[in-house]
């Protein structure tokens, strides 16, 4: 593998520093010195769940589409199979959101996830 | 974790380990994927303490990899630098987000509360502002341990990747997605919220399609436009009224109990 220069990482290193620290500071160090309007004030409440939203369908389902699709499928329906019924993120993520629901504890939800992941994987490879 | 001594009092102190508490799945999500930050960064020539270094530096996942695949594909510091800002950009959502709930703090604490924030940070600090939970010393315990084990997963994967083997038969990468789907459950406190975390996840499962069909688009796109599209549909279709927005208000009563 090529080796890259050391003062290139050096580089690196210190520009995300930088500009992550800034991108995420900034907009701190702004906006709460600044009355914010109602209108952005609910555009910004539900950023949150957008986010989440987001990122559970990505997380949950593209890698099973992205294996479903690497397999050759003629059927649709073989397709569904291997994304939805076949796919243990679908279990695991529905086990971390009934445990959620009912203990409210995050690391419940999270363990739980992840082990029944593990197992429906275990099942069905 | 300078930023520790505007901690004043036992209060404050208490709500800070509440956050390292909070924040707990955090550091368990980060292990594995720091832990291939950590052999990723090596195997391109960095020396363990860069790649220590920049995880503690930049503490940034997906902002990490993109910037280390660009540096090898284009050897330009800028690019990669620019390559990692761009994927980042979500993160002014964020701290923007999170603003209301921080007003008049000193830039001290903000200093690391912004640092922290990551999409994990960020995700529990919500669910916490709104079960009236949050205050800016958890916020700021959150943010430490989220720091923490993505230094610590970095540093394993520097060190002794080559004899822990593939630990994806444990199911531990899928800790990150688990989290998210319990955060998805604890934000959504209503109707409205629901039907737009909905919305957003059919709207990334529509980009994801259109990927297929040849659209250019790089998946770490998909939060930012997602987020962006979903809640601008959700002001626009849902009437104003007092339950979508957490005000102040509640979160500094709450901080009185």
């Amino acid at each position: 593998m090529e080796l890259t220069s050391s003062a290139a990482i050096w580089g690196l290193i210190f520009g995300m520093c930088l500009l992550n620290f800034g991108l995420r500071f900034l907009p701190l160090a702004v906006l709460t010195r600044l009355a914010i309007p109602r209108p952005l004030m609910r555009w910004l409440s539900y950023m949150p769940i957008a986010v989440m939203g987001a990122l559970v369908a990505t997380e949950v389902m593209i890698p099973a589409l992205n294996a479903a699709f690497a397999v050759e499928t003629s059927e649709t329906q073989n397709l569904a199979t291997t994304a939805l019924y076949l796919n243990p993120g679908i279990y695991g993520a529905l086990s971390a959101m009934l445990t959620y629901y009912f203990t409210k504890s995050f690391i419940g939800g999270t363990l739980a996830g992840v082990v029944v992941f593990a197992l429906v994987q275990l099942l069905i490879t | 974790m300078v930023f520790l001594d505007t901690i004043r009092n036992n209060v404050e102190m208490k709500q800070f380990f509440a956050g390292l508490r909070s924040g707990f799945p955090i550091f368990l999500g980060y292990l594995p994927v720091g832990l291939a930050y950590g052999i990723l960064a090596c195997n391109y020539g960095f020396t363990p303490l860069q790649a220590v270094l920049a995880s503690a530096l930049a503490l940034s996942g997906v902002g990490q990899f993109v910037a280390l695949t660009t540096l090898v594909l284009s050897e330009s510091v800028a690019a990669s630098v620019l390559a990692s800002t761009i994927v980042n950009l979500r993160y002014i959502l964020f701290s923007a987000t999170l603003s209301p709930h921080l007003q008049g703090l000193k830039y001290r604490t903000l200093a690391w509360i912004g640092f922290s924030t990551t999409d994990e940070a960020f995700a529990i600090n919500s669910a916490e502002i709104r079960e009236l939970r949050a205050s800016p010393s958890s916020m700021m315990g959150v943010g430490a341990i989220g720091w923490i084990g993505w230094i610590f997963g970095t540093t394993l994967g520097t060190v002794g990747a080559q004899f822990l083997g593939d630990l994806s038969a444990f199911g531990i990468y899928f800790a990150m997605p688990a989290m998210y789907a319990a955060l998805f459950v604890a934000l959504a406190s209503n109707r409205k919220q629901v039907y737009c975390g909905l919305i957003a996840a059919l709207i990334a499962l529509t980009l994801y399609g259109l990927t297929r069909l040849g659209l250019g688009l790089e998946i770490y796109w998909f939060t930012v436009i997602t987020a962006l599209v979903a809640a601008t549909i959700a002001v626009l279709i849902f009437k104003d009224s007092d339950d979508s927005v957490p005000t102040e208000a509640a979160c500094a009563e709450e901080e009185v109990h």
